[in-house]
């Protein structure tokens, strides 16, 4: 066997491994959510009715306003599926990626850097969130019905919440890992969430001039809160060569900065055991 | 008469402690209310440029009796108002989860009193920062809010706004007593007064239907009241404002004390 084959055979080993190690941590965080299924479908549901209750008002709004600088109810309702949706699968699957700071500033990152697997992907997915089951729930129920049936809508939905999710996903790991450097900063990563959830929940179009550049390089939202124009509707190439750029940008550019600040890390005395 | 005065002032100064207990909490958190601020800059930035594209750019338009300048200045008031609330919800469930309640239930003052000073403390306050806040970014957009009177008509009714707002966060919070979690119903009850409460979108603005829909729902009462007052003071009929808040205030009130002697009942603290 060439050399070339082998290290190909040893590399798809090594993913199939870690896919694995994936499944079994989702399997357990599956079924210690499912300990406690009234407080699951409570919090899920309730995250559903509260995204519901935001495409009432943007109901309200559009029947007062059919369009706004060419978007209409249609649209916005797409825009809340690939958000809401893109966040549940990111929040369901690897549910730590905003808790960055709290676990860095209590000293609960050591139980990853004790274990032979890779510390990040291995934080990230020891948490399943339950509200974001909710909102991934909301994401498929508005696309089943104000979505494109089709095998290519279903597909370019599809796209749409992965871009979403990891966009949301690695912006909260870069942001997060501001708390290797600058100490407690959970306050200003929370705020960074709610912003960039804001603005990526309204339509692009809204703005203009330096806020429209500025959404789409220093606070990348604009690649969500366009995706249902550029991805679902118009199928804009350079957009979504530009959307998955970015994407791909942020993911090495969190990683590198999370394992930057992880050097910086010093754990204090606490012992944490794993539930 | 002598004993009931001095009871009274023995009361009375029990609420100014928590009043200053709470507001002395307040100015130690700098940085919260720094970040606090930024972000309504930030969703009042967004709203601009949502009615702004709504509007067309057109600041003569008239929409439902609203001008741009209007709509802009009373989503500042809606928005001060409802960032003025503390998360009532999480501290009462925390102080039933963790057993914290038993001390507040033993000191000489009443559990819904105490909560209700510190709450109100703590939301004039930051119903001042953020209106400070919030009208230096519409200054900067759609120019000084020349609205005369209005602003009396705000200020006043503003108090009974809050005070409801305290009511409806409150009996949510009693839910605790029942249900581990009340975060949930806390979202719901938050995005009702979004929406239908006229945070977002002033009622007129909405359809017929909903319209009288709203007019028996206690959310107007919080944030749509006080902010049309204060846009559109010469339109409204304060007294019959004042009436609507003092009647939801009955009605929450008593409902949020029987929740209260019920869910205090059952309650059971362990250990100490």
């Amino acid at each position: 066997m060439s050399m070339e084959a082998e290290e190909s055979r040893i590399s798809g080993k090594r993913v199939w491994i870690m896919l694995r190690f994936l499944f079994t941590i989702w399997k357990v965080n599956l079924a210690s959510s499912l300990e406690y299924r009234i407080s699951f479908l409570l919090m899920a549901g309730m995250m559903f009715i509260n995204n519901l209750m935001w495409l009432f008002f943007w109901s309200l709004f559009f029947h007062r306003f059919p369009v706004i600088n060419g978007w209409e109810l249609n649209d916005i309702m797409m825009l809340w599926a690939v958000s809401a949706g893109g966040f549940g699968w990111a929040n369901m699957l690897f549910g730590n990626f905003h808790r960055i700071p709290s676990l860095a500033a209590t000293g609960q990152l050591d139980v990853y850097l004790t274990q032979p697997k890779p510390v990040l992907l291995h934080l990230l997915a020891s948490r399943m969130s339950l509200t974001a089951i909710g909102d991934f729930a909301f994401g498929l129920a508005i696309y089943g019905w104000a979505g494109d049936h089709t095998i290519q809508g279903a597909l370019l939905f599809t796209l749409g919440l992965v871009i979403s999710g990891c966009i949301f996903m690695f912006l909260m790991i870069a942001a997060g890992s501001l708390a290797f450097f600058f100490g407690n900063a959970e306050g200003i990563v929370q705020q960074v969430f709610n912003s960039f959830v804001s603005l990526s929940t309204y339509p692009a179009d809204i703005f203009r001039g330096a806020a429209r550049v500025f959404l789409f390089t220093i606070v990348p939202a604009g690649y969500i809160s366009y995706l249902p124009i550029g991805l679902l509707r118009d199928q804009n190439p350079g957009f979504i060569a530009g959307a998955a750029a970015v994407t791909i940008g942020m993911g090495v550019f969190s990683t590198i900065v999370f394992h930057v600040g992880l050097r910086r890390y010093a754990s204090g005395n606490a012992i944490v055991m794993r539930g | 008469m002598n004993g009931r005065l001095s009871f009274l002032s023995a009361k009375g100064r029990k609420i100014e402690a928590i009043y200053r207990i709470t507001l002395r909490q307040q100015l130690a958190y700098k940085v919260d209310f720094m970040l606090r601020a930024s972000f309504l800059l930030l969703i009042l930035y967004v709203f601009i440029q949502l009615w702004s594209a709504a509007y067309e750019g057109d600041t003569e338009r008239l929409i439902a009796g609203f001008s741009l300048k209007q709509i802009i200045w009373y989503l500042v008031f809606t928005e001060a108002l409802t960032m003025a609330s503390p998360q009532l919800s999480l501290r009462i469930e925390e102080e039933v989860k963790n057993g914290d309640i038993a001390i507040r239930l033993i000191r000489p003052l009443s559990y819904l009193s105490y909560h209700y000073s510190s709450y109100m403390a703590e939301a004039v306050f930051r119903f001042g920062i953020h209106l400070v806040v919030g009208s230096f970014i519409a200054w900067l957009f759609v120019g000084p809010p020349t609205f005369g009177f209005g602003w009396l008509g705000l200020l006043s009714l503003s108090a009974g706004a809050l005070t409801i707002a305290f009511l409806l966060n409150g009996i949510v919070a009693m839910c605790a007593f029942w249900i581990e979690e009340t975060r949930g119903l806390e979202f719901v009850l938050q995005k009702l007064k979004f929406t239908v409460g006229g945070m977002l979108l002033p009622i007129d603005l909405m359809p017929e239907w909903l319209q009288r829909i709203c007019a028996w729902l206690p959310f107007q009462a919080v944030l749509y009241i006080p902010a049309r007052t204060a846009v559109a003071y010469e339109e409204v009929s304060m007294l019959q404002y004042f009436a609507v808040q003092a009647a939801w205030i009955v009605v929450l009130g008593i409902g949020i004390w029987t929740i209260y002697r019920r869910g205090v009942t059952r309650l059971h603290v362990n250990g100490g």
